[in-house]
């Protein structure tokens, strides 16, 4: 007969019934013999038998309609234009109150990036506006809750990113702030003297109005640079979520870079666009 | 022009069967995130990989479970991709802690009262409360195995660890539960 010890590797896969006949009739025939065995599973199987009992309880909770939908939309976006660069022009933004079923209709082929890009801004919106609503008197105040809600829409803008793998031309991204937020700006021209690489720029909603976010990667590492229109903010460095966000102000824009990267390339990087963007 | 792969190739009853998991798959993100929102960026992302990558799916296996792959790995790359300046979670603690032998109570405790009258009383929310506050190894697997009746096989593929592993972590989450669940019992006969 089985000994005690040799029981223990068998007693999960016989609670599951995932055992073979022999080895099934040896665990019980101990089983039977053993007290302290009996009484040892006994624990186990009940919770697996509550768990199976609960199961229909356990799964009442379905994924929101908005995912459904989200999801089903991912094969019918068709394939970007290979040819010309994607343009991210206002419109493109979908305003947090729609529901995502009205977020699909046919754009001819000269907008067919944004019907990709879509499901992907409404979902950093939807999050964005969540926050946004309780942040956005606080953040008035607060340059750590700026930091924090920006950081926060770094980090999903460049998980976004690279889903979709986006890579955008510096005059892209100047065309596009141009149109959506009237800025007619230059990218800095040399970025690889400070180490970063142009990702590419997403508007993104943040409180009631919308931001810039221009994406670098600094080392490889994600680094966003973010613009807000008519905001008026004292300089700071703020460590926040892990990350590092300097912000700046120019001319009623208010500037904000934000990275994991450390302290002092943060600083160098900010000191960089502040000197080299135009 | 270089043909796409992926999202064109896909077909209707694919993507149907596919997207027929998607509560389920939301479900277990919740599990693994405890964030909705996180939940839905996850099975998000699993579906798009899923789409991306049709072609690699071998038709006559479980789909379901695939999904459930994709799910965990792409949740374990985010969690990795985050704590890349961090303490990363030592698996190594968890599995030792998982062959720890089931704590004393679970041997000897409640031994005049049938283990299965002492939780009959619990409550679904009760018990969710309790897997929800499991260690996330445990969770997982508990999870995998009970409420998705997914194989062994299927959880250590899902996982990324050994059959035997996911035996351990099974029987030790259900151990803890039951510790849980009794303490939450008025009746401590």
């Amino acid at each position: 007969m089985l000994k005690c010890d040799a029981l223990d590797p068998l007693v999960t896969p016989f609670i599951d019934g995932e055992l073979p006949v022999a080895d099934r009739r040896a665990v019980e025939d101990h089983l039977c013999a053993c007290a302290p065995c009996h009484s040892r599973i006994a624990a186990e199987q009940a919770v697996r038998d509550l768990i199976r009992a609960q199961r229909a309880a356990l799964c009442t909770r379905p994924a929101p309609d908005a995912l459904h939908a989200r999801c089903a939309e991912l094969t019918r976006r068709p394939a970007p234009d290979e040819a010309g660069r994607p343009h991210v022009a206002p419109s493109h933004v979908a305003p947090s109150h729609v529901a995502p079923s009205h977020l699909a209709p046919s754009y001819g082929a000269g907008a067919r990036w944004p019907t990709r890009l879509a499901p992907y801004a409404l979902a950093a919106s939807l999050v964005l506006v969540v926050g946004g609503a309780f942040l956005y008197q606080a953040t008035d105040r607060s340059a750590r809750l700026l930091a924090a809600e920006l950081t926060a829409d770094h980090v999903k803008c460049f998980a976004m990113n690279s889903a979709l793998g986006t890579h955008q031309a510096p005059a892209a991204v100047e065309r596009s702030m141009a149109s959506t937020f009237d800025w007619r700006m230059h990218l800095p021209d040399d970025p690889a003297s400070a180490g970063l690489e142009l990702v590419g720029a997403r508007p993104c909603l943040y409180a009631e109005g919308k931001i810039a976010h221009i994406m670098y990667r600094h080392d490889g590492h994600p680094v966003s640079l973010f613009m807000l229109p008519r905001t008026v903010r004292a300089e700071e460095l703020v460590e926040v979520l892990g990350h590092e966000a300097s912000i700046w102000c120019v001319n009623n824009r208010t500037f904000v870079l934000v990275s994991r990267e450390p302290r002092r390339e943060v600083q160098r990087m900010a000191s960089f666009v502040q000197a080299s963007m135009r | 022009m270089k043909p796409r792969q992926g999202l064109a190739q896909v077909s209707p009853a694919f993507e149907a069967e596919a997207l027929a998991s998607l509560d389920s798959l939301y479900r277990a993100a919740l599990r693994l995130t405890r964030v909705p929102a996180d939940a839905e960026d996850l099975v998000q992302e699993t579906f798009l990989k899923a789409f991306r990558s049709v072609d690699r799916f071998e038709p006559g296996t479980n789909l379901r479970a695939w999904l459930f792959t994709i799910l965990h790995n792409t949740a374990r790359n985010r969690v990795r991709d985050r704590a890349r300046d961090t303490v990363a979670i030592d698996s190594e603690i968890v599995d030792r802690a998982a062959d720890a032998p089931p704590p004393a109570g679970a041997r000897a405790g409640a031994a005049e009262t049938p283990e299965t009258l002492l939780l009959r009383e619990t409550l679904a929310p009760e018990l969710q409360a309790a897997i929800d506050a499991l260690p996330d190894a445990f969770r997982q697997a508990i999870w995998l195995r009970d409420v998705e009746e997914f194989s062994y096989a299927e959880i250590a593929q899902m996982l990324s660890i050994p059959i035997g592993t996911v035996m351990s972590r099974i029987s030790r989450g259900r151990h803890l539960l039951f510790e849980r669940l009794k303490d939450l019992r008025p009746v401590n006969a």
